[in-house]
């Protein structure tokens, strides 16, 4: 089981609004001595170096190992504030059906998504393409971490819904979770959403074999950065809403031209460089 | 002195009028032709012009002097106007304590209707983009044992115009004549009478009846002469284009909202008791700030200034949902407001208030800050109106036996509610002129005399009228760039430095 950026969900999956004491806007003072009150549940409430250093550690982290989805979620909710998660969530509010979205709060799971119902969908659907893509991938809708360093209750929510999402957007692209297809995918997300983490990751680049970074360059790059710039903001898709939607229509809708599936070029280049070892092997044998 | 008015008024041939009009005006008929003759000839009967005519009655030197006012308008109806005590007209000015002073000193004060009237002592402004704030109210500069010191008084103009009304007849119709209902029609230089005095270098002025008064058939146009001719005219001054004074200036297309509204009582009783505070939060996504000043018994006054499609939004919504953007705009995030915006009206009444249920769900997740205004609760009926915002600035506000005073010389934008004081300004300094004229045995009318009210004024207004025009444009740049943090950082410190503060205080309070 391929477990990027992944990891098995906490039980304590609701995310209720706190409404009686909405959050600071502003960066508060603390210390590690005096923490305040979480604003939700799951909430960890960080000083400003401690947020720092969480930035900066998860980056070194997941550079080293990008394996490792834990330290780019972590990554990503730690550069995420102040700014980017409120351009965001401004971009949820700004679309009626953003508002609705963050009105209602809708989770993703097992249990709100199931899978045998997806399966039972059309062909080409976008429910039955998720499932299927589920599928291959060998993953479940629950292995998404929970938010804990986003000090904004709503803010928070933002980046769950964009976390829980995030399988949606492999389904209607179409790319796979290998290093290159994250990026692909990762460069097309920066230019949607402007999380910094986004961007950040793709410094894993340099860790791409000479092929393959030329292939995100001449192949991938400009895919991601003209659907990423063309589209419509993916975090205002009402993804429950649309299931049963075929997904080349809701691509059309969103500006989305498909990419490349990076799978097939794997396999093409695996069965070449397979043909031409055994070719070798003949004619030395 | 025959250069500069021959410039200033082009369209008289002075090498014909003894050749060719003077001979044929002697053999007239109608010797009733000639002008009566007054020293002051003021266009124009609004809070200026009244104003004027109000304060030249009131001193001794000036009192008798021989004026006249035309106002095209029925100053019986403003003499006459009267509303419910709970009703109050959309057209209100906050005056400054100078304005105050001066209509104490010219007996208009005690003339107004007091429970009409509507001191604050604090005044709370912030970004809605940035959310830095500054207060304004004396309290660094008064002991805690004195009553707070008034920031400023609201008063509808209608109030302001009737008891100037008042104050000029209480001062008897000697030596004045109010032409009202009548308007001017054309002005023109006099001619050189044989029989008469030469007022080739006066203002004649020819005023009819007003168009829209049944009289206008009947009677005949009336020419009056003017030693001195002041134009309180308003905007489009005739005056001033007669004397030919150009103007600087431009349409912001911006709109000022306007509406009288109810205000629920406030939970959190005020220190001291009574305290009253104006509100006004710039949203520089919108096109411009929102105020809400108080009027008596829990009503406020509301002057927001947007955008033309806003403003025309605003008016076409019903009243609760009217009042939901109101107190939205006062409490939301940019981004709420711009989306509520553009939410599909809807018409009928009985239908769910739409704004309501956005504002109700998104005051959930806005923090507040603990100086917003209470809870709009009402709009009164046909008091939602909007007035284009422009800025107008005469090249100077005198020529030789013309001058101009209030919105004939300058309109500003409404955002620290200085246009009628300015106004006030003007009639101050120009009433103290023409004393000063009289004392001195000058000619009201003559440039040297006018001199002093220009030096007083021209400066002065432009410098109020420069800074609002510079915070417009500082608080219409949206979003989070520098010019955000730069005014900021500029209210967050002046909000901290007392001197500062003191000394633009006593700037807006009108130089006391
Ligand atoms: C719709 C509107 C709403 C406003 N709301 C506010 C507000 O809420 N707060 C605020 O501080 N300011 C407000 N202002 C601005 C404020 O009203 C003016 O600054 C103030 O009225 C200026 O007074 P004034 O006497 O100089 O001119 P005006 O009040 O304009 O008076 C000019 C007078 O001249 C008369 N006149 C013009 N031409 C002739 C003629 N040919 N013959 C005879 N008479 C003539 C007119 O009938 C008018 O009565 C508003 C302005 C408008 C137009």
């Amino acid at each position: 089981m391929s477990v990027l950026a992944r990891q098995i969900a906490p039980s304590a999956r609701l995310l209720t609004p706190v409404t009686t004491a909405p959050a600071c806007l502003l960066p508060r003072h603390f210390s590690v001595l005096n923490r305040p009150q979480p604003n939700y549940p799951g909430h960890i409430p960080l000083t400003f170096i401690e947020r720092g250093a969480l930035a900066v550690g998860s980056a070194v982290g997941s550079l080293i190992n990008p394996r490792r989805g834990d330290l780019i979620a972590t990554l990503g909710e730690a550069t995420a504030t102040p700014y980017f998660i409120y351009r965001l969530r401004d971009a949820m509010l700004s679309d009626a059906t953003g508002r609705r979205i963050l009105r209602d709060r809708p989770r993703i799971t097992s249990s709100t998504m199931p899978l045998p119902y997806l399966r039972s969908l059309p062909e080409n659907s976008v429910g039955r393409t998720y499932a299927a893509w589920l599928d291959r991938e060998g993953v479940s809708p629950d292995t998404r971490s929970q938010v804990q360093y986003i000090d904004n209750e709503e803010c928070a929510y933002v980046m769950q819904r964009y976390r829980e999402c995030h399988d949606f957007y492999h389904a209607v692209t179409g790319l796979p979770i290998f290093v290159e297809g994250e990026l692909a995918l990762k460069a097309f997300e920066f230019l949607n959403t402007l999380i910094p983490m986004t961007g950040l990751s793709l410094f894993a680049m340099v860790r791409l074999k000479p092929a393959e970074r030329e292939r995100f360059f001449s192949l991938h790059l400009p895919w991601a950065v003209r659907s990423g710039l063309a589209s419509k903001e993916l975090i205002n898709v009402y993804w429950e809403e649309v299931l049963e939607k075929n997904v080349d229509e809701l691509r059309r809708e969103l500006n989305i031209e498909a990419p490349p599936d990076l799978r097939e070029i794997r396999r093409m280049i695996r069965r070449q460089q397979k043909e031409e070892k055994q070719r070798m092997g003949q004619q030395t044998a | 002195m025959s250069a500069s008015r021959s410039a200033l008024r082009p369209y008289v041939c002075s090498s014909c009028r003894h050749g060719v009009l003077a001979p044929r005006r002697r053999f007239s008929s109608k010797p009733a032709q000639n002008p009566e003759i007054y020293d002051v000839v003021c266009v124009g009967g609004g809070p200026a012009g009244l104003g004027l005519l109000a304060a030249l009655r009131a001193s001794p030197v000036t009192s008798k002097l021989k004026v006249a006012l035309v106002e095209s308008q029925d100053l019986d109806k403003a003499r006459s106007w009267d509303l419910p005590t709970h009703e109050f007209s959309n057209r209100v000015s906050s005056l400054t304590p100078s304005s105050v002073a001066f209509l104490r000193r010219i007996g208009a004060l005690e003339l107004l209707d007091t429970d009409r009237v509507q001191d604050y002592q604090q005044m709370q402004v912030w970004d809605g983009e940035t959310g830095s704030k500054i207060s304004f109210d004396w309290a660094e500069e008064t002991s805690p044992f004195e009553d707070p010191r008034t920031v400023a008084t609201m008063t509808e103009n209608a109030n302001l115009v009737r008891a100037l009304l008042s104050r000029i007849e209480a001062s008897g119709d000697e030596n004045l004549k109010i032409f009202s209902k009548t308007t001017v029609s054309s002005i023109e230089n006099g001619s050189d009478h044989p029989d008469g005095p030469d007022l080739s270098a006066w203002p004649v002025l020819t005023v009819a009846p007003s168009e829209a008064s049944p009289a206008s058939t009947s009677e005949p146009p009336v020419r009056i002469a003017a030693r001195l001719l002041v134009g309180a005219d308003g905007i489009n001054s005739p005056v001033r284009s007669f004397a030919d004074i150009a103007t600087e200036g431009w349409d912001y297309n911006r709109h000022g909202v306007v509406a009288t509204l109810a205000l629920s009582d406030s939970e959190a009783p005020t220190f001291p008791a009574g305290m009253r505070t104006a509100f006004q939060r710039f949203l520089p996504a919108l096109g411009g700030p929102i105020a809400l000043l108080p009027l008596p018994n829990n009503h406020a006054t509301l002057v927001w200034s947007t955008t033309p499609e806003h403003a025309a939004y605003l008016k076409s919504l019903p009243p609760n949902a009217f009042i939901s953007m109101v107190n939205a705009a006062f409490r939301l995030s940019m981004t709420d407001l711009k989306y509520m915006m553009k939410m599909k009206r809807v018409g009928e009444e009985e239908e769910v208030n739409q704004h309501d249920a956005e504002l109700t769900w998104r005051l959930q997740h806005t923090p507040q800050p603990n100086h917003i205004p209470p809870m709009v609760t009402g709009v009164q009926e046909r008091s939602v109106a909007s007035f284009p915002l422009r800025f107008r600035h005469a090249s100077t506000y005198i020529s030789p036996r013309v001058a101009l005073i209030g919105d004939a010389a300058h309109v500003i934008h409404p955002l620290a509610g200085q246009g009628l004081n300015l106004g006030l300004g003007d009639v101050a300094s120009l009433s103290n002129t023409i004393e000063y004229a009289v004392t001195h045995g000058m000619d009201v009318g003559d440039l040297l005399s006018l001199e002093r009210y220009s030096t007083e004024r021209w400066g002065a207004n432009a410098k109020v009228g420069g800074v609002c025009d510079l915070l417009h444009k500082l608080y219409n740049v949206p979003g989070q760039g520098p010019v955000a943090w730069g005014r900021s950082l500029g209210l967050n410190v002046i909000d901290r430095l007392p001197f500062v503060k003191g000394f633009l205080m006593r700037q807006a309070e009108g130089g006391a």
